[in-house]
């Protein structure tokens, strides 16, 4: 049974926390004002980021969502094992991406530093594995 | 030359796990390479099997697998997997390398089976190994014995020794068994098998890096040596700070080596064919990454009245990039697959041919303005 995307949200927030602190905080200052609506199959979470704290909400007003990711796991996997580069991806129906271009580009920085700091890290490796 | 027996293998090519009071544990690194080209079928192999971080910590330490094929097509297959050290066994006292989907195991006969699955590529092959040991102690030696000692020589082996605490390679492996790349299942029968085993302490940052290979020669066929290996070693930022050289092996085990002041390497072109990516997510961190890749790479030297002249041909590229624990910084592993054209003149005795090489290149990544290196 793979991991829940909530629960791997939750498992990265406090795998950062604690081995690496300092990025973290640097990511949260960085992202400050996103609001993401993540979609991995058929489970979709809202991560807000806001005045110092990434959280998963149960519920936002609608304009509030600046970004909407949907992307299957087969996808996912696909473009962390190289076998797809992200533009590849997007002519796939499996990563659909709508949000301001800004807001986007902020979001993509976010993932490539988290994405840069799990090849420092087995546990954010294994971690993720247990979403396939 | 010849410290060791073949009965010496288990202990020599052991893992060196460093002492739990170690204070720099988080960067321990030690692997196994297998290097194999079975002629007939024409199929290409390089397999690592490695730990990395600290071995007695399964929330800082793990292992890797990593296979580079080529098939007979001249196509590429690579992948990688790392293995939690909760699910990995190896110890000091063998070369083996135990875990669920991968295996190395030393026999009793002097041989590796190795065995494993990642996701569309299994092996089961066998190592059988020919010739006994050897370390990089004996080989500084056997140098030092035979030629004058040089500072290039001496600031190579100060930078090697700083890195490594492990240098050992076995210099010919029988390699049997079977190989299957995406569904299709090749037998491998090969007198060309190559082992190298490195360890050390050191941040991935830390290094200028190196070139080196072997050429898979089978002295049986036309006028090939019995074997041909090289390492020039970088102890500063561009190529001109390296130290190394060519040993051949001829008849009779007789050894002769080319030092590097003796060699002129030359670079020219680009290579065109497809580069593979190790771990996946360099193509997602770097989508336009393509790294210089030399379309030919010659060595020429001379020893007195002995020549020698290697042309490489990268025919296939696995680009590893790894990055510092501690650093930003990241080093990038060009692994080739090369024909080496091989023409030399030694003892007024003439070897040559076109031989299938290993060739690793290893370098910072990044081009550093006002150097040489480009990776």
């Amino acid at each position: 049974m793979p991991l829940k995307l909530r629960s791997f949200i939750y498992a990265l927030l406090d795998l950062l926390r604690e081995d690496y602190p300092l990025q973290l905080h640097e990511l949260i200052r960085d992202a400050r004002g996103i609001t993401c609506l993540q979609t991995l199959d058929d489970e979709t979470i809202i991560i807000k980021i806001r005045r110092g704290k990434i959280k998963i909400v149960r519920r936002v007003r609608k304009k509030e969502i600046n970004i909407r990711v949907s992307l299957s796991r087969r996808c996912l996997f696909r473009i962390l094992e190289g076998e797809l580069t992200l533009e590849e991806a997007f002519y796939t129906d499996e990563l659909k991406v709508c949000g301001d271009p800004l807001t986007l580009l902020r979001t993509y920085q976010l993932w490539q530093k988290i994405i840069s700091l799990s090849r420092k890290s087995p546990r954010f490796y294994f971690l993720t594995y247990k979403l396939r | 030359m010849g410290f060791f027996r073949i009965q010496d293998t288990r202990l020599v090519d052991s893992f060196t796990l460093p002492s739990i009071f170690e204070r720099r544990l988080a960067l321990y690194k030690e692997w196994h390479d297998f290097v194999f080209f079975d002629r007939e079928k024409g199929i290409f192999g390089l397999l690592n099997f490695a730990i990395y971080g600290n071995p007695y910590d399964v929330k800082r330490g793990y292992g890797g697998a990593l296979v580079f094929f080529v098939d007979s097509q001249g196509t590429a297959v690579t992948k990688m997997k790392l293995i939690s050290l909760d699910k990995l066994h190896v110890t000091s006292f063998s070369p083996d390398f135990l875990s669920d989907d991968v295996t190395v195991s030393y026999q009793k006969n002097h041989s590796f089976k190795t065995k494993g699955k990642l996701d569309s590529v299994s092996f089961d092959l066998d190592f059988q190994v020919v010739l006994p040991p050897t370390t990089s102690r004996e080989i500084v030696l056997d140098i030092l014995s035979k030629h004058r000692l040089n500072t290039g020589m001496i600031q190579a082996a100060a930078e090697m020794s700083r890195l490594w605490d492990c240098w050992v390679e076995l210099p010919r492996l029988n390699v049997s068994g079977e190989v299957a790349l995406n569904g299709v299942t090749d037998s491998i029968n090969t007198r060309t098998g190559y082992q190298d085993h490195e360890g050390g302490i050191f941040d991935w940052g830390s290094t200028w890096g190196w070139d080196t290979g072997v050429l898979l020669c089978d002295p049986s066929v036309g006028r090939e040596p019995g074997k041909v290996s090289f390492l020039f070693y970088r102890f500063g930022p561009t190529d001109n700070l390296s130290h190394g050289g060519i040993v051949m092996e001829i008849e009779n085990s007789k050894q002769k080596y080319f030092d590097s002041e003796r060699i002129n390497i030359s670079r020219t072109g680009n290579y065109s064919g497809d580069q593979k990516f190790c771990p996946g997510i360099t193509r997602l961190l770097y989508p336009d990454y393509r790294p210089y890749i030399p379309r030919r790479i010659t060595f020429s030297g001379f020893n007195n009245s002995d020549k020698v002249k290697i042309v490489f041909t990268p025919m296939a590229v696995c680009n590893i990039v790894l990055s510092g624990i501690y650093s930003n910084a990241e080093t990038i592993f060009h692994e080739m697959f090369c024909n080496a054209a091989l023409s030399c003149l030694v003892d007024g005795q003439i070897y040559d041919g076109n031989i299938p090489c290993w060739f690793e290149s290893v370098r910072p990544r990044g081009t550093v303005k006002k150097y040489a290196l480009k990776a």
